[in-house]
């Protein structure tokens, strides 16, 4: 980065009674530690040495003391696994359903679990072939058996007890 | 021989009229009319405000305003915030409180801002104002749960107490208690900063369950989940509602009541806390989402994609407090779904770290730019930035009020050319005829305040760090910037030369702080013997500054306007001008 080695700027005013003069300052990003040195000044380590100093970035106590924190809780993740039985097959799975953003998700992992096309509510149909798909279902908090895909996946969740596949 | 003036309206018809102007900037150019507007105006005045509390003295404020109802002080200077002034530097509230306990024995209301508070100026309080209503600590520190247990115990009628942001010692949950059963009066309580020590629970149910006027609850942290559905169904009627940490292992009854409890909050406008956040846990606020108009998420670290399908809930937005953790991808989603918003403040996630933890850039501001068209304010932390990106937030946003822009590594250039980001922040000052408050950050040469000084006329606060090449650099800042009121620099090589010759204009400022710059301890003294009127401190913990040669560059300088004169609470790192030094010149 060049620099302009005398008060070349034209909008600084000619009738000033002093000369402004370059501090020589460098065009990296380094202290001009010389001056430092000559100043006799304690030479400040940033930001060579990766030691936190406190005072930059300028965030508040609150936010820094909440980050550092948090990083102690990084295995925070929340996990709900439920029960997934399907029909003919008397040992159950277990499956975290929130591992999964989406009911799309969710059914593309069962049929993958259990090798099969499950039917849920907004699954294409192929009209001549029911016997070879399954259907999705899940107990809710009443005790009641209701086809999977009906609600908002935020409800389902808050509602489902456990599931289970069915034959056609 | 006198011409009397015919007044054409008795004093009680002025006073009448004169109440109804609010504005401190309006009421101080009432009272420079004419005599007699300055005296009515004087004894009717209720609120006053006090930018800097050793800017004036208490006795001086009461002789003036005998009748006053409402104060509001600050006392340390911004940088304060950031650990950059020295523990003891001052600001101690209880000389205010001693004089105004005395004088103003109907003081309803009490705003302090970054002021040191003991427990003794709290018990005052609570003794002195039988009316007192309204208390709101910002950034303040000193006090401990005691003091507020006293006025829990004795303010009657108090209606406001917000600690926002202060430093606590956090000593028993039990002062909530102190609020006697017959107390109802609660408006706002803000107890967010409190510390991880619970706050007595049942107490605080009971008092959020018999004050129906309650529109403001910010909890703190300590206040798990499971209990703000008991809180939010006693308190459906609240405005602004700040959770404590917002986790729990997920159960579906927890889940529901408390989506039910929010979903019955119909005034709901703002949301805040949310610390550990489980994003399994955010539809609960869903219902309330489509009228929220403020939502800090400051705390929240949770990933993108649960930002993004929050924020897409929230139309009618206004402000979002958020951390980088949203990414360009979210902040584009915010672009195109909260058309209302009007400040943005992104914070770092990893502010320590040295490569990027996120996938936040220059392009997520500039999305928002363009989006939402009446972005005013804008704090943002990021990791680079490009001059091109400057100019086009500043051509899509010229109705920008606030922009402060913090690039995390020092003197950091424009990523795309290399060169230094002066013309960026020119276009910003040059297209934003309205900002009022910058900060700058990157590589930045003396030609940005060559840009700043010719057209930020409307700048009222600058914030400055490791920029500038030159004396020059300072000098176009207070020669140019004809509506500065605060400067704040630090890191930056400026000297002895651009402050002398711009003395006058420090008495047109509130303040000018200066850090790790190279400004000599002769001309701190020389400044303050020629400017009776500028308090010029020098802060120096490693040594008294008179005791190394006067070239000697000052660690940090703190100069401010003041009609009281020096102060007599300096501690030994704090040096002024003594009083001898300064009557012997003149």
């Amino acid at each position: 980065m060049g620099r302009a080695t005398s008060s070349s700027s034209s909008s600084i005013e000619s009738s000033n009674h002093f000369a402004f003069s370059t501090t020589g300052a460098s065009s990296s990003s380094q202290r001009d530690l010389s001056t430092d040195l000559r100043l006799g000044l304690s030479i400040s380590t940033f930001p060579y040495a990766r030691e936190q100093p406190s005072d930059w970035p300028p965030i508040k106590p609150q936010l820094s003391q909440a980050l550092a924190a948090e990083e102690e809780n990084e295995c925070n993740s929340a996990t709900f696994f439920v029960k997934v039985y399907m029909d003919g097959i008397p040992i159950g799975r277990k499956l975290d359903l929130l591992a999964h953003e989406s009911y799309y998700e969710l059914i593309r992992t069962l049929e993958y679990m259990f090798n099969t096309n499950i039917i849920w509510a907004e699954a294409e149909v192929d009209g001549d072939h029911y016997e070879k798909y399954h259907v999705l279902t899940y107990e809710d908090k009443e005790g009641d058996w209701m086809m999977v895909g009906d609600v908002p996946w935020e409800m389902f969740l808050s509602a489902v007890r456990r599931l289970k596949i069915t034959k056609c | 021989m006198q011409k009397k003036m015919a007044y054409s309206f008795p004093d009680e018809v002025l006073e009448h009229v004169f109440s109804f102007i609010k504005s401190h900037k309006d009421r101080n150019a009432v009272s420079l009319v004419c005599k007699s507007w300055y005296e009515i105006e004087s004894w009717c005045r209720r609120k006053i405000f006090v930018g800097n509390c050793y800017a004036v003295s208490p006795r001086m404020v009461i002789k003036r305003f005998p009748e006053v109802r409402s104060v509001e002080v600050k006392g340390k200077p911004h940088f304060a915030d950031f650990n950059l002034v020295p523990d003891g530097w001052g600001g101690n509230i209880l000389p205010w409180i001693k004089e105004m306990a005395g004088a103003y024995p109907w003081l309803e209301e009490i705003r302090l801002k970054r002021m040191v508070v003991t427990d003794e100026s709290l018990e005052l309080i609570a003794k002195s104002f039988k009316n007192f209503k309204v208390l709101v600590l910002s950034s303040c520190e000193g006090f401990s749960t005691d003091g507020l247990a006293a006025i829990a115990a004795s303010c009657k009628n108090l209606k406001e107490l917000d600690l926002r942001e202060s430093e606590v010692d956090d000593l028993s949950g039990h002062w909530l208690i102190h609020f006697p059963e017959t107390y109802t009066s609660l408006v706002s309580l803000n107890i967010s900063c409190l510390g991880s020590d619970e706050v007595s629970f049942s107490a605080l149910e009971r008092l959020v369950g018999r004050c129906p006027n309650l529109r403001t609850l910010r909890l703190n942290r300590a206040v798990p989940l499971d209990k703000i559905a008991s809180i939010l169904h006693r308190a459906p009627q609240l405005v602004e509602f700040g959770t404590g940490a917002y986790a729990a292992e997920l159960r579906p009854d927890v889940f529901s009541n408390l989506a039910g409890a929010f979903s019955n909050c119909k005034e709901l406008r703002s949301l805040s806390g949310f610390w550990d956040v489980v994003p399994a846990y955010l539809p609960a606020i869903y219902s309330v989402c489509s009228r929220l108009t403020t939502l800090n998420l400051s705390y929240a670290t949770i990933q993108s994609r649960d930002l993004i399908k929050l924020v897409s809930h929230c139309p009618s937005l206004q402000r979002l407090l958020v951390l980088d953790y949203i990414e360009d991808s979210g902040l584009e989603a915010l672009a195109s779904s909260c058309k209302d918003l009007q400040e943005l403040r992104v914070f770092p996630s990893d502010p320590f770290g040295v490569e990027p933890n996120v996938s936040l850039t220059e392009q997520g501001l500039v999305a928002v730019s363009l989006g939402c068209p009446k972005l005013q304010s804008v704090l943002y932390f990021c990791r680079r930035m490009s001059n091109v990106a400057l100019v086009t937030i500043a051509q899509n946003r010229p109705n920008l009020t606030h922009f402060r822009l913090c690039i995390i590594e020092p003197k950091t250039a424009d990523y795309l050319t290399l060169e230094s980001l002066d013309v960026g922040f020119g276009a910003i000052v040059e297209h934003c005829k309205d900002l009022r408050r910058l900060s700058l950050s990157g590589l930045l040469t003396d030609r940005v305040f060559e840009y700043i000084g010719t057209y930020a006329k409307k700048l009222e606060m600058l914030s400055v760090a490791f920029a500038g090449d030159s004396d020059l650099g300072l000098h176009h800042v207070l020669s140019g910037c004809e509506s500065l009121r605060k400067l704040e620099i630090r890191d930056c090589p400026f000297g002895d030369k651009a402050l002398l010759a711009n003395a006058g204009k420090l008495e047109t400022m509130r303040s000018l702080w200066m850090s790790s710059c190279s400004v000599s301890f002769g001309a701190c003294k020389l400044l303050g013997q020629k400017m009776p009127r500028l308090n010029v401190e020098v802060i120096d913990e490693r040594a008294p500054p008179d005791s190394r040669p006067e070239r000697c560059p000052v660690e940090k300088l703190y100069i401010y306007r003041s009609v009281a004169g020096p102060r007599f609470d300096m501690p030994p790192f704090v040096w002024m001008k003594d009083e001898d030094s300064a009557l012997g010149l003149s």
